[in-house]
Formats: structure tokens, C-alpha cells, sequence
């Protein structure tokens, strides 16, 4: 099966080394305390943030840094099958807990002892790297917020296909049953906060995708950059400074 | 019910406020009582009534139309609530609120148990008589909720099913249809479904003694009950859901219907014209 092309097109219209078109919005779910939508190509990911707040559930407070949550859930209709479950199977877990635990990393949950950060990420389109989207949206949702940060952590995917590695995968591409390398990264400090891959790859060639990925997450960087100070400018205007 | 009443710490003075304000038709937000929050229809389904936002698509599968009915495809509808719209949806707290939503839009919409009195002719979907037919998933999603879902969930829904293009299916002439046929969706042709019988919902809140139309959630943590009306084009009621623990004067509902039906009317041309707009939109791109 082909990737890509002779021509080094990928299914797309794509070059290797090429990220899809993203678009993120801010501030999208009004009752939120922050609010994010990020979207990588046609994955769409809307996620939301309540806190800091009081713990709900006493038992699981944390005496010295805040409590982070989340949960993530696809909605039956975001892939081209229906799925059954949108939420509580094994996938949703798994990413739910990678996303907690990614998103901890950068949160200064000491500045907060005794309270609890909700993050949900909900998707509303899935074509590939919905892992990726989730984070991204998750840590303008933070922002949005105003929870105090380390620095924002930024995702990408990247995977090795017909020989050429190749940035970015759409869904098409992740199913075709090659290696799939998720890296999130702390741009600022430069410093891998998550690293995920299935399938197999020779050791070289691993090194060569994950720098990859690493470049992708820095352009995402950049760009959650832009978006970040447009809404700042667009928060002094509305107050008149 | 209590879903609903969660975030809302209202201050005795902001519900005298609220209350005040709607006996003298002046709202918090500056609107009268039977008037409506702006309404963003954006195309496959996305609609905005305020601070409320709901997606609903529908999904169609290949399947075997049911025994009793083999002209017809099958229709289900079911909603859930994303726990962007609040912690209180996390995990399992969304079941009871989306059972309730989906419920009140499958008695509206989907009709009796012979298919009679529903929102669109389910036998658009039929490919082959008695072997072969869509199934038809509706699903909507509550992503921001700030009151008034219902409504807001009817017209995503409504838009949803104008926007579905069902794909024409065609079978080779003495094919076998005892096992799974070969059905051939190579023509790329496709059929719209005719969504000019599907009623849009209205629900009035009861405030002390006026209702209000499009409540916001503040507004419905006030509310002593509330009606859903359903209204068709032709202005005939296709569903009728009363909630809150307050008893009403049966005279009191035959009123709140007639005001729903008056208000239901500029709702219904808004909306077409909102997706109308929508689908052109998409059809330039």
C-alpha cells in the first residue's frame, strides 16, 4: 500500500515533513473557568477547565499541591464508525491518564495544596493525533484559565511509512499499521514531557522520528504562541487599556 | 433535576433580582420574557443560543430494516452531555440528564411505535423492501450548557437532518439477498431527507407568575416548572413534556401552548433561514 507517492506526496496532498493546518480558539465554553478548542487538520478537540476549586471527594485531597483530574471522551459520532461507548472503555482511561499526568507535569500544583484542576477534552472530530490535539487544547484551556504553568506543553505525532518518516499522521496513515510516535514537549525548557510509540522501529531511525516530532511540537508551540497574545491583546482592548 | 441546579449559588438578593425582573418583563440580560438569545446555526449542526452550545450529526449504517415495518429504515436518537460543559458530567453524571433530554426529543421526534406521527417519513431510507435499508443514528451533544438545552438540542437535530444526504444504493437486478449483498454506493448520487415536518421544541419556564422563553440556567435554578412544547410547521403540537415539582391549572398549559405555539413560529422560519444560509454557505466552499 502507498503513503507515498513517488512523487514524495503523501495521501493528503501532504509532504513528509509537512504538519496539517491548525486552528485554535479560546474561551469557547462561556461556563468554563478556561476553555479551549485546537484543531489539527480535521481533528477537532474542544476542551475544557473548572478550577482551582474545592476538592469533591475529601478522601483524594492532597495536603500540599492541588489534585489534577481528567477525562477524556470521543463522542459516537467523531469516527467513521459509530463507536458503542464514548467514555469509560479502555482507550478513553488510558489517554484520560496521559493527558493527567502530562498536563501535572507543568502545573505548579504546589502554589495550590488542597484544591482540585478538572481538565475534559472532548472530541469532536477524529482523524489521527487526537492524543496530540487533546493536550494542545488542554494547555491553552490552562492558559485561558490562568493556572500557573511551568511552561505550556506542546504535542505532535510523527511515524516511519514506505521508508520516509513522516510528520503529522492523519488517520489513514496511523491505521495503516506503522509506528506511531506521540512526543509532547516543554518548549521553553526543552525538555520531553511524554513519549509514546507503538509498532517497531531500528533504534536510528527512532531518533530521526522523534526529532521529528520534536520540530512539529515546537511549530505548535510557536503558533499556541500567536494565539495566546492575539487574546491577550484582545482582553486589553475590551478593557480599554 | 438537580444536574441542573448545581452551579447556580444565587444570593437571595440576585433571585429577587431575577424574579423581580421578570414580572416586570425585563430580564437579566436585557430581554423581554418571550424573547430568544441570538441563534448561530452553523451547518452540519452546531447551534449557539447564548452561552448554550450543542452538535448533533446523524449517522447512517447499512442494516435490515425490522420485520413489522420492511419499508422503513429504523431511527434512533440518543444525546449525552460533554464534561466540557461541567464537572458535574464527569463519568456517569451525565446519565440521568441525558436520558431525560434523550427521552423528551425521541417522543417529538421519532414518533408512535408504528412510525406514525414522526418527524420525517423513515421510508426515504429503505433500499431494498423487507432486506435492506439505512439505519439512522441522531446524536447530539451538549457541549456548553447555560439553560434552555432542549430547544437548543431540536434545532441542532433539525439542522443535522436537513444537512444528511443520504447515499442512493444501488443493488444488481437478481442478486441474492439472503446473505449480505453487494450493494453498490459507486454512483455517489445522493437524496436529501424532506425535514419540512420535523417540529422544532419551545420550553417555557414558569417564574413566579410570567413565563419566559430560552431560560438561562440561572434563570431555570428560579423556575417553579416548565413545559417543552414541540410545534410543527402546520402549528400542530408534536410532543408535550412538563417538568418541576409545581402543579399547574390546566388552564394555565392550554395557555402556555398557545403562547409556545405564537413564539414557536419566528423560532421555526429563524432557524430554516439560518440553515438555509448555512448549507449555501458550504455549497460556495
Amino acid at each position: 500500500m502507498e503513503y507515498v507517492n513517488p512523487e514524495g506526496i503523501r495521501e493528503d496532498g501532504r509532504r513528509p515533513l509537512e504538519m496539517r493546518h491548525l486552528h485554535a480558539e479560546i474561551g469557547t465554553v462561556a461556563r468554563a473557568d478556561g476553555s479551549a478548542v485546537f484543531e489539527m487538520g480535521n481533528t477537532k478537540v474542544i476542551a475544557a477547565v473548572y478550577g482551582p476549586r474545592e476538592v469533591q471527594n475529601r478522601s483524594q485531597q492532597l495536603n500540599d499541591q492541588a489534585l489534577v483530574r481528567c477525562e477524556y471522551s470521543m463522542p459516537n459520532f467523531s469516527t467513521g464508525d459509530r463507536m458503542r461507548k464514548p467514555k469509560g472503555d479502555r482507550r478513553s482511561t488510558e489517554i484520560s491518564l496521559v493527558i493527567r499526568q502530562t498536563m501535572e507535569a507543568c502545573i505548579l500544583t504546589h502554589l495550590m495544596p488542597r484544591s482540585q484542576i478538572d481538565i475534559f477534552v472532548q472530541v469532536l472530530s477524529a482523524d489521527g493525533g487526537t492524543r496530540s490535539a487533546c493536550i494542545n487544547a488542554a494547555t491553552l484551556a490552562l492558559a485561558d484559565a490562568g493556572i500557573p504553568m511551568r511552561d505550556l506543553v506542546t504535542s505532535c505525532s510523527a511515524g516511519y511509512l514506505n521508508s520516509t518518516p513522516l510528520l503529522d499522521l492523519s488517520y489513514f496513515e496511523d491505521s495503516a499499521g506503522g509506528p506511531d510516535v506521540t512526543v509532547g514537549i516543554l518548549p521553553k525548557l526543552d525538555k520531553v514531557t511524554l513519549l509514546q510509540m507503538d509498532a517497531r522501529l531500528p533504534i536510528d531511525i527512532f531518533e530521526n522520528v522523534v526529532q521529528l516530532a520534536t520540530e512539529g511540537c515546537k511549530a505548535v508551540a510557536n503558533y499556541i504562541h500567536e494565539v495566546l497574545l492575539e487574546n491577550t491583546k484582545q482582553l486589553e482592548y475590551r478593557r480599554g487599556l | 433535576m438537580s444536574a441542573r441546579v448545581w452551579m447556580v449559588g444565587l444570593s437571595a438578593g440576585e433571585k429577587h433580582f431575577i424574579q423581580g425582573g421578570i414580572a416586570l418583563d425585563l430580564r437579566a440580560d436585557g430581554r423581554k420574557r418571550l424573547t430568544y438569545r441570538p441563534i448561530y446555526a452553523d451547518g452540519s449542526a452546531r447551534v449557539k443560543m447564548g452561552a448554550t452550545e450543542v452538535i448533533a450529526s446523524v449517522k447512517l449504517d447499512l442494516a435490515r430494516p425490522n420485520p413489522s415495518q420492511p419499508g422503513k429504515g429504523k431511527v434512533s436518537l440518543f444525546v449525552s452531555c460533554s464534561a466540557t460543559a461541567g464537572p458535574m458530567f464527569e463519568g456517569r453524571g451525565s446519565e440521568e440528564l441525558s436520558s431525560e433530554l434523550s427521552v423528551a426529543l425521541q417522543r417529538c421526534l421519532l414518533g408512535g411505535k408504528s412510525g406514525a406521527g414522526a418527524a420525517f417519513d423513515p421510508s426515504c431510507l429503505s433500499i431494498v423492501d423487507g432486506k435492506l435499508c439505512w439505519d439512522a443514528y441522531i446524536d447530539g451533544l451538549v457541549v456548553s450548557a447555560d439553560g434552555n438545552l432542549l430547544d437548543a438540542l431540536g434545532a441542532a437535530i433539525k439542522a443535522a437532518l436537513t444537512n444528511t444526504r443520504v447515499p442512493v444504493a444501488n443493488v444488481p437486478a437478481g442478486a441474492s439477498l439472503d446473505e449480505d449483498p453487494d450493494v453498490d454506493l459507486s454512483s455517489q448520487e445522493t437524496r436529501r431527507i424532506d425535514t419540512s415536518g420535523v417540529p422544532v421544541v419551545v420550553t417555557l419556564t414558569k417564574v413566579g407568575r410570567h413565563y419566559i422563553v430560552d431560560a438561562t440556567s440561572e434563570e431555570e435554578s428560579q423556575m417553579s416548572s416548565a413545559v417543552s412544547v414541540s410545534i410543527n410547521k402546520e402549528g400542530r403540537i408534536c410532543g408535550l413534556t412538563k417538568r418541576g415539582g409545581a402543579g399547574l391549572d390546566p388552564s394555565i398549559i392550554i395557555n402556555m401552548i398557545s403562547v409556545a405555539n405564537h413564539v414557536g413560529e419566528p423560532l421555526m422560519s429563524k432557524l430554516d433561514s439560518e440553515i438555509a444560509a448555512a448549507e449555501a454557505d458550504k455549497q460556495d466552499i
